[in-house]
């Protein structure tokens, strides 16, 4: 009997398979519902309907606009962060690292009903959904904001700096010149990472928002209760937003992925 | 390659029985397999909060779980002493929404028995998707037809009464109409109504505002609608044709029909109005809600609260506590029907089409007449805490128990709470003022006034179902003005445009970072 041995293409057969049926098949359902009608008819009336409704082109401003708040409150409140702990000496950042991190840990569901309960004895709940949900998605998304940061600093190679206070740089042109060109990979990977799950969670708007903040994901959570169709056509135009987003981004150069923080 | 497959065979092979047993695991082998489809929590599911369980507490003693069984394991220990021997298993999977169970229909998953509410069992019915009962089922003279022998004659008015246009099985295009009592026999019912916290809200005022408290100045930010387009919908119905609906006496012939008519209004000529007051009422209420309702009523931050009456009643009996809670910390809730009319709702169980061939009819029909046993319905009811279909003497004992009062010499004729309408017989409890005005058994068994002006609301077919979710939606989704669209758009490309520029810029030769004079650009020579 010849010996069991697998190849690369063997191997990865289960990934294709599951590629398929769990990526590019679904694709096809979606793209197949987004122009069908109920009777299974080909149709372009869901599409037609959803560009000529000025509310559902709202939202979409609404949650775009909600998502870009977010991500730059993100990344203000990360950057310094994940600087600070990358380039300080001190002993322990690691467990403030942890500590920034640790919410991740403890359910998601959980952590928004804390929230609720903590804006219900401000007061906020009900009087500023907006900024609520703001908060919320912040307070969920911050740690993928620092993680990749923190990752992409650390690893920017110390004599850099030197070589830049050699030639005269102050902080600042170090920071513009040196810092913030080599962490851009890692820049770019947060914000994907906050600004599009931040487009859909609705769970954070529901809670926080008494669900009188409407995103793009409510929408199609909403509609997949009676009509897939238009469902599927709110999810088809999310996803060329995410398309357009990621290929911004820079997502899907390959060359990014060398300083390993882009996910 | 075909060593290839051979692998992959061999490793099914391996994994195959696998799986068949994990997903096998914890199931016994049973002559029937009966899938039961029903809301989550609503069924008596045994342990603490089951009714054994706090009647062996009451008593003094010490509850196991084994002294409170699920009413499923009551179920399949009972199926074989009525039926020769025969086992029955119960593969019990539950559904948040009446949109989600359809979905799963719809998709294929074969359920036998399904307990949707009103709307959804027509729907089902009317796209040919459930199986009558057996006409023995209605059978009084067998004893052992548990349902048909218990259920309010009230609720079994409402199911004789009600049509269903149902597809004809021989001839798809044709249609008929059907009674609903042929496919659904009822579990719970209720009605929608306002839970308002008495401190703040005078019940009066509420009275004379009716549907109008949505939009009254008085509760802006204290009031809560439901998120989910049928419920609101009706509200905002009762309120933009609240004045004809106070226009009709309940004493005028066809009252309840009237109502009926006017809360089924679809017609685009009705629901565009109702459009504007949909968004009138998001602009004074608080949110949008489908469960927090409750814990916002009780922690007082909100004063009323548009909920189902077994919801209501979960309101009430939370906010005040049991006796280990403080004076100061018990909020004593209160329900009301709006005066113009309101809503009237119920579950039942339907069996899907082809549940004769799956041999499980007879076993489905069964389940039901189980849970219709009086004494079952009452451990149902006390566990979900919803109002029960089933009459009875065990029901109304029940009620006594929960409402009576104990002092005899209160047992006046003022006191007395007339029952009569629901249970069939000469039927009534001594209740204080309280209880049969505003709280727990207003709420659970409302006077017949009220009953007069609560109704069902249809389905919608397929047409109306897409403009009123359009509608929704559109209430529900966020309003811009044009210019703000645009200066937002705008921005939004600017950034974009930004970033190509970022991207790509360095590319450009125009955009290009020029050498000082007398440099040159490394390898540029």
């Amino acid at each position: 009997m010849t010996k069991l041995r697998f190849s690369r293409k063997t191997l990865g057969i289960p990934y294709a398979v599951f590629l398929l049926f769990f990526v590019i098949a679904p694709m096809f359902v979606i793209l197949f519902y987004a122009f069908t009608d109920r009777n299974n008819h080909i149709t372009f009336m869901n599409f037609v309907r959803f560009f000529s409704d000025p509310t559902k082109l709202s939202t979409i401003v609404y949650s775009i606009v909600i998502a870009l708040i977010t991500t730059v409150v993100c990344l203000v409140i990360a950057f310094p962060v994940a600087y600070i702990l990358a380039r300080s000496k001190m002993k322990k950042k690691f467990v403030i690292l942890m500590l920034f991190v640790t919410p991740m840990w403890i359910n998601f569901v959980l952590r928004v009903n804390a929230i609720r309960e903590l804006f219900n004895w401000m007061g906020l709940l009900g009087e500023t959904n907006y900024f609520n949900t703001v908060f919320g998605m912040v307070y969920d998304f911050l740690p993928f904001m620092i993680l990749p940061l923190y990752t992409t600093i650390m690893k920017i190679d110390n004599s850099l700096y030197e070589a830049s206070a050699d030639l005269g740089a102050n902080g600042f042109t170090t920071f513009t010149r040196v810092t913030l060109p080599l962490s851009m990979p890692g820049i770019m990977s947060g914000v994907t990472m906050v600004f599009l799950p931040a487009m859909t969670n609705y769970v954070v708007s529901d809670m926080l928002g008494n669900s009188m903040v409407t995103i793009i994901g409510k929408f199609i959570y909403e509609y997949f209760g009676t009509d897939w169709h238009m469902g599927s056509m709110v999810a088809l135009v999310l996803l060329i937003v995410v398309f357009l987003s990621t290929w911004l981004s820079g997502g899907f150069k390959s060359e990014d992925t060398v300083r390993g923080a882009n996910l | 390659m075909k060593r290839n497959i051979a692998c992959l065979a061999a490793a099914a092979a391996i994994l195959l029985p696998t799986l068949s047993t994990l997903s096998g695991c914890g199931s016994y082998h049973a002559d029937i397999v009966l899938k039961v489809y029903n809301w989550a929590e609503y069924i008596d599911e045994g342990g603490e909060d089951s009714y054994e369980w706090d009647i062996i507490l009451e008593d003094g003693g010490t509850p196991t779980e084994a002294d409170a069984p699920s009413m499923i394991e009551r179920f399949e220990e009972w199926y074989p002493t009525e039926h020769d021997g025969q086992t029955v298993r119960v593969e019990y999977s539950t559904f948040g929404t009446n949109e989600d169970m359809y979905n799963e229909i719809v998709l294929g998953n074969e359920y036998d028995l399904l307990c949707p509410s009103d709307y959804m069992i027509m729907k089902l019915a009317a796209e040919g998707r459930l199986e009558p009962y057996d006409e023995d089922f209605f059978d009084t003279e067998n004893e052992k037809n548990y349902y048909v022998n218990n259920v309010s004659p009230y609720i079994y008015g409402i199911f004789e009464d009600g049509t269903v246009n149902v597809p004809d099985p021989d001839a798809p295009d044709k249609t008929e109409p059907h009674r609903w009592s042929e496919y659904a026999a009822g579990y719970m019912w209720g009605t929608t109504g306002f839970v308002y916290n008495p401190e703040y809200v005078d019940a009066d005022e509420l009275e004379e505002l009716g549907w109008s408290a949505f939009t009254s100045e008085k509760y802006t930010n204290k009031i809560t609608a439901k998120d989910n387009v049928r419920d609101t919908y009706f509200a905002a119905l009762g309120l933009t044709y609240q004045d004809e609906l106070l226009s009709h006496s309940p004493d005028e012939e066809g009252y309840n029909e009237t109502l009926t008519g006017i809360f089924n209004r679809t017609e685009e000529e009705y629901s565009d109005p109702v459009r504007s007051t949909l968004l009138a009422m998001k602009k004074n209420i608080y949110g949008f809600e489908t469960d927090t309702g409750k814990a916002d009523m009780i922690s007082g931050k909100i004063y009323l609260n548009y909920a189902w009456s077994g919801d209501a009643v979960y309101s009430l009996n939370e906010g005040e506590g049991d006796e280990k809670t403080p004076e100061n910390q018990r909020i004593y809730l209160n329900y009301s029907v709006p005066k113009a009319g309101s809503n009237l709702w119920f579950d039942g169980w339907v069996m899907t089409k082809g549940i004769e061939e799956r041999g499980k009819k007879e076993a489905a029909q069964a389940f039901v007449n189980f849970m219709s046993k009086p004494e079952n319905a009452v451990r149902n009811s006390y566990y979900i805490g919803y109002t029960s279909a089933i009459a009875g003497e065990e029901m109304l004992d029940y009620v006594g128990y929960l409402y009576e009062l104990e002092d005899e010499e209160e047992m006046t004729d003022e006191n007395y709470y007339d029952l009569s309408w629901f249970f069939g017989t000469e039927a009534g409890v001594y209740a204080d003022e309280e209880q049969r005005t505003c709280r727990q058994l207003f709420a659970q068994y409302p006077p017949l006034d009220v009953i007069h002006r609560c109704v069902v609301m249809d389905y919608f077919d397929a047409d109306t179902s897409e403009r009123i979710n359009e509608l929704w939606s559109q209430v529900k989704a966020e309003s811009l003005d044009a210019w703000a669209i645009i200066v937002i758009v705008v921005t939004v490309v600017a950034i974009v445009l930004f970033l190509v520029f970022v991207k790509f810029g360095n590319k450009i030769d125009f955009f290009r970072r020029k050498p000082k004079k007398g440099y040159h650009e490394v390898g540029k020579e």
